[in-house]
């Protein structure tokens, strides 16, 4: 347990958040935070000291209620999380909340581990043999033959006895109460955080919605003398309302012995919670009805090095034998070498750049435009797809057509280009204006013959309408390309987007 | 580069060459991996730039002699800067016939292999699947093969030492064979001697066998006239400074020591053991002295769950898995992300899907580790691109972890945490501090409070007076932390989650972009591929090809301005060592569709793989 500093003393008041409780009228979840609410000031510890942390199941909401510090968190993983907490943190008095199922199904397997690892948490299992949270399915300690939503003909599982599982893990604390057995509820609780390690304690708790009743006989006063053994560390295991009858050991196994007729106390069993093997404690976790009473208190509270002092301790050893960590000592703790100043070693930014050298044909003009254009705008450049300007039709002719029709459609309709078309009207050249001249002004040749075909750039990169307008931007400025063909899916061209076009655009976006 | 011929031959009759790539490949008893690393130690002391891949099994005792039992480390020296241990070797030592054969492939005509012919038994020959003793047959005519009988001569070296079991003498003969490579490559052997005499100062004896047969193995090669050819590798002109070699896992552990020692927080790492991730548990283990808290869980999910709890506690949360683990992880990593506590979840990728290639790497988890939970759930990605930048990468991902209480994946891959290279160890009072700053006013304290810029909430510690209280893994709302399932609260809560990681983008460097500014190819790596890419691209900038690099850390949020470079090129080829996912994500996220180069072979790319791919799409 966490040492007890001095703090202003506080009241149960104290304990109580500000979160309306939610647990359905009449649940056995009440009695229990009503008693943790009730030893916590008595332990002495600042609220601000404890942590609550819970899985997922009714129980689990727990350590909303309560006013410390508290974590809700997933299915069955409480201990791991609390397992990290307190080793990150071993001033912390640390609580697991879980249930039956939260705690023995779905997070067994790290029920096992933090008991064998003696993390110094209290852990409190709400037991009530049902799924609440789910509307009532059977669970791991559902007896046998237990009808529930989910096991209609009864269930066919073997239940697990948590506290069984519990010594069987190795747990140096384990210890049983119920939900309406107040006074000894909080004393249990009381012993449990009193005690260094993992504290498991299993609690009956009466679901009153899927599972009414299930722990009765331990609870209801006119019969729960009879079915209880209170367990008293070194005192003889005496029950029943008129305290008449008591455990014997016969050989290897426990009967239930009437007092008198020659039985007297002196040969029942005594109750040893710190025998060192587990023997006596896994023996009376056995013990129920019906030929048994159901043993309430301290099975077993052992002591043993938790596991967060052991690894502090490894640290003080560490730091003695091996000095405070010193980082420039660790950088260099293999074997080293030294690169002298003259190494002829030359930083990256004062090497001749090869890229900027071999890029020679590509055009000078770097399109700055992050400079000039906001951040929105340039966004604007990227997101903005070419469907959405408004470009012209592309004029489209044959290849067969003669030069002489070409210029005339061009002059005609005051046309930059032209588009080339195959047979399935899919693009296979450009003619530009540049062609003309470029192309025909150098040689004698017949403009009626000669074709389109003959003097069109093949294959001209294109664009699909989704390409960004970035992207002509990019290929008219890279390439010099004045006009680009937007083509759809099957290669047709649909539009034509120019220099002017893109200039026009740029001209809004400035604006 | 690896390829390189011999430049000169000096006077002593060594071959100077620029770059040479070594192959130790024998049975996982052999010791490949400790001559291969003293190898590359003592290489680099030298002042080579060195690259080192181990190549493990997967059974760590698959049996002796077999295929599956070959485990194999290759060191590429070189004297200019390398990126990667090399696409092949140009010299192969096989203590065995299942070494030869599994090796053989890649050793190119006029390669040098040593063989040890001790071992090319019958029955050995039987195992590997020879039908008869290639040693002998004319098969390995076009290689240049020294036949060396290792073992008697080690034995015999170790004659006259009195009280050696067989088994330590057994154990020993890589130390012949290392010796003798050492002669071979003109390096001096007392780095190594200086290694055996301080790793077994306990046993004298242990000592003087692994130094007189080293030793002999030096002399060896002087005496014998096998070896027509030595090799001479000058030194690399590196940056001035002190070096050591690391391996990915030494260096991620030393990245999350310094992390925390700058946040002046304790280190907690909460680990279940997995390959490859385990080497950084073991790692962290020993570092006790900086009070690193480590914590081997019983599971995956233990583990996930510690290290939030040890967040929540206020130390330095770290975890380590790799992709099975990630998955086992996924319903805690998402508690994480909305508790907003500050953690660093390390994924060194291997082969998948399922227990796939355990010592392969691969980079597949990525959109696992970007979407792999359930419900929305955006998370922030860093990678590390070589083994020593593990260490800087290590450091970022906590620094962004902190300062956007949020848990951030770290990526790695098997690649980078078995390699190893250089790396020139920095000042630790250079790395800037990580600003820690608890909440500790109870005056209007809200845990779901936010920082303006960086809509972090507080970290508010258990052991603070005034600020108890309680938070979980229900939908809240935002300020008060009150679990809440208003339509608008959820809204605004899954909003807030996603707006906090897009703004980790106005406080990371813009990506950088190795070559032309504009031009026909931009390539786009990721991770461990970093070596071969860069290597690459600047082959074909030398070429004269108008091609630029840009490696990408920063995988979730992307830098502001990826997309706009992505622009800038006609072509964006994305190699990858899985199907495509990076390519996916900015083909989703860019106007624009790139050009994905998977290899999902559990093998690094080959910079000629590039190389050749980046010829194909200019070609085209
Ligand atoms: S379902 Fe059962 S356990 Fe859950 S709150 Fe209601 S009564 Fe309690």
């Amino acid at each position: 347990m966490t040492e007890v500093t001095a703090a202003p003393q506080l009241t149960r008041k104290d304990f109580v958040s500000d979160q309306e409780v939610r647990w359905c009228p009449g649940c056995g979840d009440y009695a229990i935070l009503a008693q943790m609410q009730r030893i916590m000031p008595e332990l002495g510890i600042p609220k601000e000291k404890i942590v609550f942390v819970s899985g997922i199941g009714c129980s689990s909401r727990f350590p909303y209620y309560m006013d410390t510090y508290g974590i809700h968190s997933i299915h069955g993983r409480a201990p791991t999380l609390a397992t990290g907490l307190k080793v990150a943190n071993p001033d912390l008095a640390v609580w697991v909340i879980t249930g039956d199922g939260d705690g023995l199904s779905i997070g067994g397997n790290h029920m096992l581990h933090v008991l064998r690892r003696n993390v110094d948490l209290n852990i409190v299992l709400f037991n009530n043999r049902i799924y609440g949270l789910t509307k009532g399915q059977y669970s791991p300690t559902s007896k046998p033959g237990h009808v529930t939503k989910s096991s209609p003909m009864g269930s066919v599982e073997q239940s697990f006895n948590p506290i069984s599982v519990a010594i069987g893990a190795e747990a140096t604390f384990v210890a049983r109460s119920a939900d309406r057995n107040t006074k000894h509820l909080a004393d249990i609780l009381t012993k449990a955080a009193a005690h260094k390690g993992t504290s498991f304690v299993e609690i009956y708790q009466n679901c009153n919605i899927y599972n009414d009743g299930e722990w009765l006989h331990v609870t209801e006063a006119d019969v729960k003398d009879d079915n209880t053994l209170i367990l008293e560390d070194g005192e003889p295991m005496i029950f029943g309302k008129d305290r008449d009858r008591g455990i014997r050991l016969n050989g290897l196994y426990p009967e239930v012995v009437q007092l008198g007729n020659g039985t007297t106390e002196k040969d029942l069993l005594v109750h040893d919670e710190q025998a060192e093997g587990p023997e006596l404690a896994y023996l009376l976790s056995r013990l129920g009805p019906p030929e048994f009473p159901v043993p309430l208190g301290v099975f077993r509270s052992i002591e043993r090095p938790t596991y967060e002092a052991q690894l502090a301790d490894q640290g003080r050893r560490a730091r003695e034998e091996r000095g405070d960590g010193d980082l420039a000592t660790l950088f260099h703790a293999t074997d080293t070498w030294i690169v002298p100043e003259d190494s002829g070693w030359i930083p990256p930014e004062q090497r001749r750049d090869v890229s900027t050298e071999v890029s020679p044909s590509t055009p000078d003009y770097t399109p700055d435009i992050h400079h000039e254009v906001e951040q929105s705008e340039l966004q604007a450049l990227m997101e903005k797809r070419i469907a959405t300007l408004d470009l012209p039709e592309p004029a489209c002719v044959k290849a067969e057509t003669t030069l002489a029709e070409a210029i005339e459609l061009m002059q005609d309709r005051n046309l930059g280009c032209l588009l080339v078309t195959d047979d399935s009207d899919r693009i296979e050249g450009i003619f530009a204006q540049g062609d003309i001249f470029s192309q025909v002004a150098r040689r004698e040749m017949d403009m009626d013959t000669t074709t389109v075909g003959s003097l069109m750039t093949s294959d001209p990169t294109t664009l699909s309408r989704s390409a960004p307008i970035g992207h002509v931007l990019h290929m008219m400025a890279g390439h010099g390309f004045r006009h680009i063909p937007i083509v759809n899916g099957d290669g047709k061209p649909v539009a034509l987007a120019s220099f002017k076009s893109i200039l026009g655009f740029l001209g809004d976006l400035l604006k | 580069m690896a390829e390189t011929p011999a430049e000169a031959t000096d006077d002593e009759g060594i071959e100077v060459v620029e770059s040479i790539a070594v192959r130790f490949a024998g049975d996982s008893g052999d010791g490949s991996q400790i001559i291969g690393n003293e190898f590359a130690n003592t290489s680099a002391i030298l002042g080579n730039d060195i690259s080192t891949l181990p190549d493990y099994p997967a059974e760590i005792r698959a049996p002796a002699g077999t295929l599956p039992g070959v485990s194999a480390f290759q060191v590429n020296l070189s004297s200019e800067e390398i990126y990667t241990p090399g696409d092949e070797p140009q010299v192969l030592v096989a203590m065995n016939p299942a070494a030869l054969k599994a090796n053989i492939d890649d050793l190119p005509p006029g390669g040098v292999l040593i063989a040890n012919t001790d071992n090319f038994t019958r029955n050995n020959l039987r195992k590997a699947g020879y039908d008869q003793d290639p040693l002998g047959d004319g098969s390995l005519s076009s290689y240049r093969v020294a036949k060396i009988p290792l073992t008697t001569l080690h034995k015999e070296a170790l004659k006259h030492l009195d009280g050696l079991s067989n088994r330590q003498i057994d154990i020993m003969k890589n130390m012949f064979c290392l010796g003798l490579v050492y002669w071979i490559f003109d390096r001096p052997i007392e780095p190594t001697i200086r290694m055996i005499e301080k790793k077994f100062a306990a046993n004298p004896l242990v000592v003087e066998g692994n130094t007189t047969t080293m030793k002999a193995g030096y002399n060896f090669g002087e005496t014998t006239e096998q070896f027509q050819y030595r090799y001479r590798v000058t030194k690399a002109p590196v940056e001035p400074g002190t070096y050591r070699t690391v391996n990915g896992a030494q260096a991620a552990a030393l990245g999350l020591v310094t992390a925390a020692t700058k946040a002046g927080l304790t280190l907690f790492y909460g680990s279940y053991p997995i390959t490859p991730a385990s080497s950084l548990l073991e790692e962290l283990a020993s570092l006790k002295n900086f009070d690193v808290r480590t914590f081997q869980a019983e599971d995956e999910i233990a583990a996930m769950g510690s290290t939030i709890g040890a967040a929540f506690g206020g130390a330095l949360a770290a975890t380590g898995t790799s992709g099975p683990g990630i998955a086992l992880k996924s319903e805690a990593i998402n508690l994480a992300l909305v508790l907003e506590l500050p953690m660093v979840i390390c994924n060194f990728q291997r082969g998948g899907p399922s227990t796939g290639l355990p010592t392969k790497a691969e980079q597949s988890d990525l959109l696992q580790c970007m979407y792999g939970r359930n419900g929305e759930s955006p998370m922030i990605l860093v990678a590390a691109q070589s083994p020593a930048d593990c260490f800087d990468t290590a450091i970022e991902a906590a620094r962004l972890a902190i300062e956007t209480m949020s848990p951030v994946f770290f990526m790695s891959d098997g690649y980078l945490v078995f390699s190893s290279e250089p790396w020139r160890i920095p000042d630790p009072d250079s790395i800037p501090e990580i600003p820690v700053t608890p909440w500790t006013n109870p005056n209007d304290f809200q845990p779901y409070s936010r920082n303006p810029d960086t809509l972090a909430r507080p970290w508010a510690l258990p052991g603070t007076p005034g600020l108890e209280h309680r938070v979980g893994g229900l939908a809240k709302q935002d300020g008060t932390g009150n679990v809440s399932y208003d339509p608008n609260d959820h809204q605004h809560m899954v909003g807030t989650l996603q707006e906090k990681v897009d703004r980790v983008a106005d406080r990371i460097p813009e990506q950088s972009v190795d070559g032309p500014e504009w031009g026909d190819l931009l390539v786009v790596g990721w991770g461990s591929t970093y070596g071969a890419i860069r290597s690459a691209v600047q082959r074909s900038q030398q070429k004269g090809q108008k091609v630029a690099f840009a490696h990408v850390r920063y995988l979730n949020p992307f830098p502001r301005n990826l997309g706009d470079i992505l622009l800038k090129y006609d072509k964006v080829l994305v190699p990858e060592l899985n199907g495509g996912q990076l390519a996916h994500l900015l083909d989703a996220k860019y106007p624009l569709k790139v050009i994905s180069y998977p290899k999902i072979q559990g093998q690094p790319f080959r910079i000629s793989e590039i190389t050749a791919k980046i010829d194909e799409l200019l070609d085209s």
